[in-house]
Parts: C-alpha cells; sequence; structure tokens
C-alpha cells in the first residue's frame, strides 16, 4: 500500500491530510503490516525497501516522519539518516533488531530521535511515532525562555527548577543534565551526547557516573512533586541514553 | 695419597722385622698389606704393579745377594714367586671387592636420583611444575656447572626449565649423547650447531656444551642441556646414564601429558555433542508450545467457517501476542547463552545507582508478567555499583521471569545491601515452592531443570539461570542460590561498588561548565 491508498480497516478510512510517514523497511510482510496498522490510524504511508528508494523518496515527499530500519539491502540506513538530517530536523525513528547496540547509538548520535527494538507490538511503535510527531510539531526548545514539560518547570536565565511551585535544589551537573533532556524531550539522548554536554568531551570514553547522576537528579525530582507525576519524566534505555517524557 | 707411600713403608717395616733384634726369617708378607692397599684405592692395574714391584723389592732389597735382582738360595726363589703370586691375586681380589662397593655406592645413589624424577613427575600437578625440581636434582647429581631443560614447540626450542640465570651459552660445537637401541652404549659425539647464537653471550671457548635429547618413539620432545668447564672432560659413565634416565623419564611424561591433553579434548568433544542434544532437545520443546499455541489462534482466527465475536477475536490476538513474547524470551536467552560460550560478551561497566536500576526492570516484568507489585527494599548508604546497565536490566529480568513462572502470585521481593567486604549484595526471593536442597549448587547449570510434579508444557528451557551465571560473571560479580526465609528460592547476586569518582569536588567547581566528575557537593545557584 502506497500514499494515499486505501485506509486498514473499515470503519476508520485513511484521512488523506494525516501525518506523511516514510516507511523504509526491506522485509515485505513486516512493512506491509507497519504501513496497513499506520494508514488504518489516519497516516499516509510511502513505503521503500531499499535506501535509494528511500533517499528517492525523501527528496520527492518531504515525508513528516521517517521510520527506518537500519539493515537495507542495498547500503546502510545511516546513509539515509545523514541524507534526511542533511536537509532538516524531521524526525527519524529507528527498528533495529536487539544485537544492534552500538548501531543504535551510532544512528542516534547521527541524529536519529528514538529507536524501537524488534520485535516490537505494533501499538508501541505508533506510540512512539505519535510522540515524534508531537515533538516536531511543538514549538523549538527556548533556551533563553523557561521550558516547560507539565509541572516541570526550567528557568534557563534564572538557572532553577521548579516542580510545580516547589523549587529543586540542584547541582550544577544535574541542572544541566535536565537542561539537555529537557531541550529535546521525548527524544533519546544517547550517553555520550550527555557526558559531552555535560562534562565535556574528554569524558566520553571514561567510566563515568552518569547513571548515578540521572537517578540521584529522578529522585530530587520525585521528592519535590507530591502528584508522581515527575517521577517516572526521565526513563533510562540501558546501555544507550536516557529520555525525558512528555507528561 | 697415602696409598702411594705403602710400598716404601712396608719395605721399612721388611727391614726392621729382618734386622736386629727380631731377626723374623722371612717379613715379606708384609709387602701384601701394601698391595691390598693400592688394589682398594687405586684399582687392578695398580695392585697388579704393586705386587711385580713388591717383588723385585724384595729381591733386590732382602734377598742375598743384596742389591741385586739375583738370588743365591734356590729356595728363596719358591718365597719370591709366591710373594708374587699372593700378590698379585690378593691385589686383583681386593680391587675387584673396592670396585663392586663403590659400583654399589654410585647405583645406590643413581637410583634413588632416579626414584626421585619419577616421583617428582607423578606427584607434581603438571609436568611443567616438576621440571625445575628434576633439573636442580641433576645438578646436585651430577657436576655439571648449569643445567636447563627445553621442550620443542613445533620449530622452536623452548627453555621450560633452568638451574641458573642469566644468557645460556649457545656455542656452535656442542656434545650430544647418542642413544641407540639395544646393549649399545651410548656415546657422546660432538656435533655442529647451523643455529644461530642466542643473544649477545660470547662463545665461551673454556666451557663444553652436552645434550640429551628427550624423544618418545620418533618424536623429539625436547633436550637436556648441560654445561661445565672443558677441563672437566665428558661427563663419565654414571652421569650420562643419569642425564640419559632422566632424559626417558621425562620424555614419558611429556608424552603422557599428550595423552590425558588428548583425552580431555575428546571428552570435551563429547560433552560438548551430549549437550548440543540437550540443546536440541530443550529449544525444540521451549519452541514448540508457544508456537503450537500460536498456530492455534491464528488457525482459529483464519478459519472462515467460525464466526468470532470481537472479545474471542482479542482473545486470539492477545495469545499470539503474549507466545511471540515468551519466544522472544527464549531467543534472547539462546542468543545471551552462545555469546556467553563464544566469550563475545563484552560488559561496558560504568557506575550504576542500584535503586535507579532495579525499580524500572520491576515495573516493566511485573507490568509485562501481570503479577502483584514486588516488594523492593535498599538499605541506606548503598554505594554505586560497577556494572552494566544492558546485562544488569537482563540478568534481574530473567530472574523476576524466573519467580513469576515457578512462584506465581507469590510474594516475591528484591532487596540489596553492602556485604562486609563493601561489595553489593542484591537479592531476588520469593515465596514460591522453593528448589529442594541438593538442586541448589545445579541450579546455574545450563540445561538443568528442577525436578518437579507436574510441571509438563510450561518447563522452562533450563537456560534462565545459567544465562544469569554467565552474565553475572561476564561483570566479575558472583551468583549463588539458597532457600529464601520467605519460603522459596533466594538468589543472591553479588557485584563489586564502582571505584570512587576521580577528582575531588574542588567545591569552587563552574556552574554547569565542564570540569571534573566529583561528587555532587557544589550547590546550583537558586
Amino acid at each position: 500500500m502506497s500514499a494515499g491508498g486505501p485506509g486498514g480497516g473499515p470503519g476508520s478510512p485513511a484521512t488523506p491530510t494525516g501525518p506523511r510517514v516514510l516507511l523504509v523497511e526491506d522485509d515485505d510482510s513486516t512493512r506491509t503490516s507497519i504501513a496497513s496498522n499506520l494508514e488504518a490510524h489516519g497516516y499516509r504511508v510511502r513505503e521503500a525497501g531499499t535506501a535509494a528508494a528511500a533517499v528517492r523518496a525523501w527528496d520527492t515527499q518531504r515525508p513528516d516522519l521517517v521510520v527506518l530500519d537500519l539493515g537495507l539491502p542495498d547500503a546502510d540506513g545511516t546513509t539515509v539518516i545523514r541524507r534526511v538530517r542533511r536537509d532538516g530536523t524531521t524526525p527519524i525513528l529507528i527498528l533495529s533488531a536487539r544485537d544492534d547496540e552500538p548501531d543504535k547509538v551510532a544512528a542516534l548520535e547521527l541524529g536519529a530521535d528514538d529507536y524501537v527494538t524488534k520485535p516490537f507490538g505494533l501499538e508501541e511503535l505508533r506510540a512512539r511515532v505519535a510522540a515524534l510527531l508531537r515533538r516536531a510539531a511543538g514549538p523549538a526548545a527556548d533556551t533563553t525562555g523557561s521550558i516547560v514539560l507539565g509541572p516541570l518547570v526550567l528557568d534557563v536565565t534564572r538557572r532553577a527548577v521548579l516542580v510545580g511551585a516547589t523549587p529543586v535544589d540542584l547541582t550544577p551537573r544535574e541542572y544541566e543534565l535536565l537542561k539537555v533532556l529537557m531541550s529535546q524531550p521525548g527524544r533519546l539522548v544517547t550517553r555520550g551526547t550527555l557526558l559531552r554536554a555535560v562534562w565535556g568531551r574528554q569524558y566520553v570514553e571514561e567510566d563515568h557516573y552518569l547513571h548515578v547522576y540521572v537517578s540521584r537528579l529522578r529522585r530530587k525530582l520525585a521528592a519535590a512533586d507530591p502528584t508522581g507525576t515527575v517521577r517516572d519524566l526521565i526513563t533510562a534505555e540501558p546501555g544507550i541514553g536516557y529520555r525525558i517524557r512528555e507528561p | 695419597m697415602a696409598a702411594v707411600a705403602l710400598l716404601p713403608l712396608a719395605t721399612v717395616l721388611i727391614a726392621l722385622a729382618e734386622g736386629p733384634p727380631l731377626r723374623i726369617a722371612d717379613a715379606s708378607p708384609l709387602y701384601l698389606v701394601a698391595v691390598v692397599g693400592v688394589a682398594v684405592v687405586f684399582g687392578t692395574g695398580a695392585a697388579i704393579a704393586a705386587a711385580v714391584a713388591a717383588f723385585l723389592l724384595y729381591d733386590a732389597l732382602f734377598v742375598a745377594p743384596r742389591f741385586t735382582l739375583l738370588v743365591d738360595n734356590p729356595e728363596e726363589w719358591l718365597n719370591l714367586l709366591l710373594l708374587l703370586f699372593v700378590g698379585i691375586v690378593i691385589g686383583r681380589l681386593a680391587a675387584l671387592q673396592a670396585e663392586r662397593a663403590d659400583d654399589a655406592t654410585r647405583r645406590a645413589g643413581e637410583s634413588r636420583a632416579l626414584f626421585r624424577i619419577s616421583r617428582t613427575l607423578t606427584t607434581a600437578a603438571s609436568v611443567a611444575e616438576a621440571l625445575p625440581v628434576i633439573v636442580d636434582d641433576l645438578l646436585a647429581e651430577t657436576r655439571m656447572d648449569r643445567i636447563w631443560l627445553s621442550r620443542q614447540e613445533g620449530a622452536r626450542e623452548m627453555v621450560v626449565a633452568d638451574s641458573g640465570g642469566g644468557p645460556r651459552p649457545s656455542h656452535r660445537i656442542h656434545v650430544v649423547l647418542t642413544r641407540t637401541p639395544g646393549d649399545q652404549p651410548a656415546r657422546w659425539v660432538q656435533e655442529h650447531r647451523p643455529m644461530e647464537r642466542a643473544g649477545n653471550d660470547p662463545p665461551d671457548p673454556g666451557s663444553g656444551l652436552f645434550r640429551t635429547t628427550i624423544s618418545a618413539g620418533n618424536e623429539v620432545l625436547g633436550a637436556i642441556w648441560a654445561t661445565r668447564s672443558r677441563a672437566e672432560g665428558l661427563p663419565d659413565r654414571e652421569e650420562t646414564r643419569l642425564l640419559s634416565l632422566a632424559a626417558d623419564q621425562v620424555g614419558l611424561a611429556f608424552r603422557r601429558e599428550h595423552l590425558i591433553e588428548t583425552a580431555n579434548a575428546a571428552e570435551i568433544a563429547r560433552q560438548g555433542e551430549a549437550l548440543k542434544d540437550a540443546l536440541l532437545d530443550s529449544v525444540s520443546h521451549g519452541f514448540r508450545t508457544p508456537l503450537a499455541s500460536i498456530r492455534a489462534a491464528a488457525g482459529g482466527l483464519l478459519d472462515p467457517e467460525v464466526t468470532w465475536s470481537d472479545e474471542e477475536r482479542r482473545e486470539a490476538a492477545r495469545t499470539i501476542d503474549s507466545e511471540a513474547d515468551r519466544l522472544n524470551v527464549l531467543v534472547r536467552n539462546l542468543l545471551d547463552m552462545s555469546r556467553i560460550e563464544a566469550g563475545e560478551l563484552r560488559p561496558s561497566l560504568e557506575a550504576l545507582d542500584v535503586e535507579g536500576l532495579v525499580t524500572p526492570v520491576v515495573e516493566r516484568v511485573t507490568r509485562a508478567l501481570q503479577q502483584p507489585p514486588v516488594q523492593i527494599a535498599f538499605s541506606a548508604d548503598l554505594p554505586p555499583i560497577r556494572a552494566d546497565a544492558n546485562l544488569f536490566d537482563e540478568v534481574l529480568a530473567n530472574l523476576l521471569e524466573n519467580a513469576a513462572r515457578y512462584a506465581p502470585d507469590a510474594v516475591t521481593r528484591v532487596t540489596a545491601s553492602t556485604c562486609a567486604d563493601g561489595r553489593v549484595q542484591i537479592r531476588v526471593e520469593d515465596a514460591g515452592p522453593g528448589v529442594p536442597e541438593a538442586s541448589l549448587p545445579r541450579l546455574f547449570d545450563k540445561f538443568y531443570r528442577v525436578p518437579r510434579e507436574g510441571e509438563g508444557a510450561r518447563r522452562g528451557l533450563g537456560i534462565g539461570l545459567g544465562v544469569v551465571r554467565g552474565l553475572v560473571e561476564a561483570m566479575g560479580g558472583e551468583v549463588s542460590a539458597s532457600a529464601s526465609p520467605l519460603g522459596g528460592l533466594a538468589v543472591d547476586i553479588i557485584l563489586d561498588p564502582a571505584p570512587e569518582p576521580p577528582g575531588e569536588p574542588t567545591g569552587a567547581g563552574e556552574p554547569g561548565e565542564p570540569g571534573e566528575l566529583g561528587e555532587p557537593g557544589e550547590k546550583a545557584p537558586a
């Protein structure tokens, strides 16, 4: 099924104005079931089975989001990421096999926004797609004013953090960590990126305390929040990185 | 040597005995004492020479006419010839006796040395461990300056034991002990060695280098090398025997070790086959059960004859979904197991906060398995652990899935505390039926399943806990199982605490600026 084709299930016809998704996946049956499911949920899906087809589709259609399998028959999926990033900030969701940890990290550091690991549930995939589109649609993170995520407020000018009305006492590095995560909500930020941003380039390869800092930060935020909404805001992807969800 | 003085001494004594006042008619037997003495000390040849000398001396000095070899009285001839005959016979007998005694002593020493060598070889944990002892033993039993033992590794000769230190001499010319089968005595033969001189040690023309080849069958396994001053000459018979017998013993030991290694390799291969069979059995069973559920559900959905209610259709899809999840866990564990066994696991260790690590996994697994909440308790002041976040995640997920499978709906508890030695213990325990005491030590073995009644098709693959152990050990930790006070099984994971973070907080750390990875002692300006 291609863009503009008939919708999946009866009673949910494709919305001709829905977000345009470029789905790059070489396995036919996987691609077909993802495409029909996304279409059933109102997305306009353009399918590509190779990197070359993906780049052609990107050039002609400029979709709102790219779902990209890294293992393509003709070229590494990262060539597609590079191409898309050359032209803009369109969200990229990676589909990856389980044992590809270094590949996932490489793709994320090249500019991909998130990943789902095969085998995944379609529900999970749709949730990630929706979150990425929501973020892309929202205003760009304003690093001169305040970043607001539900009850969580990071005041960049005053270097202050509030949960509701309660100020949270953070160390400089905890503050920087939170700022990096909050300036790209929903996006999975790799450990390498966080270390570079908060501690500096020389710490990227070292045995580091990132996890300890993030845990401490989570606890401080949770302690300032009696409602429990911000408790699970920061999530860890073991071995990959961290993200802050939109509440 | 005192023995040389025995003949003159005897001569003097005879002169005294035959002269006034004793005037003994014939004191010539005193010479026999001297001959025996010479025989004992110098052997047969010297004894005969001494007997002849005694005969001539007595004739010349004591038989008239004196100071000539002539004999006036014919009776004296008989005396003289008897002296000569008895001297030679006694001399030879005495010399023979002495040689035998000497030989016996030497043989005793030699067999003691050989016994020590073979006992060392049989009692040492490995041949390699025995060789230095043997080299020292040989050095003590021979008059060599230094002895070393080399082993043939393909084309190279590797020194495996050396009684001395420093560079070893490597002359172009050395003496080789050639041994031929049968009764042929071993011979030392000079040999030019076409090898390069090792290192920068100058050849020492004053020393001789001796080689005794260690072989078994036609295969050269190594050599015993010895060196000593060239002035000492070739090794004597006993040294030669000792060196060649020691070479035989060591050769046998090398051979035996090789056979044991071959046998071990065969045994490992056999066990590998058995494991493969167990794997196939486990995998085919473990995979067929969820696959059967999936096909049944999918087949039902595809059947045009059956009208499904929405709820039924969802139920069938849920079955497919959860069984596929189960297959996914099986595949994950099998892949982990093969990575562990291939040594391909490269944990990336970092400092991890235990609470931040454990809580999300517990929440995820309980949600996925629809289990009652798990109790979590952490002791205060728990240090960060040094582990791989991914691997730890899998370890904990495996343990929780295990508890959910064997102790469904029972209380499950995860606790973390600091051990006396500073390491961190993370315990996963349940109030389920538990594991019999006898099964505890084997719990982490691959494909081991606790024998249970009525487990049927829901049994596991028997590798989950094996994977747990492999992953924990890859992170430098330990894992053990015991009976939980809750009534079920308790699994303890012990991991190292993370090292102290580098660099102390400077206190004046510029806010937000990249700096030392210090404890966050600094406060953010509010």
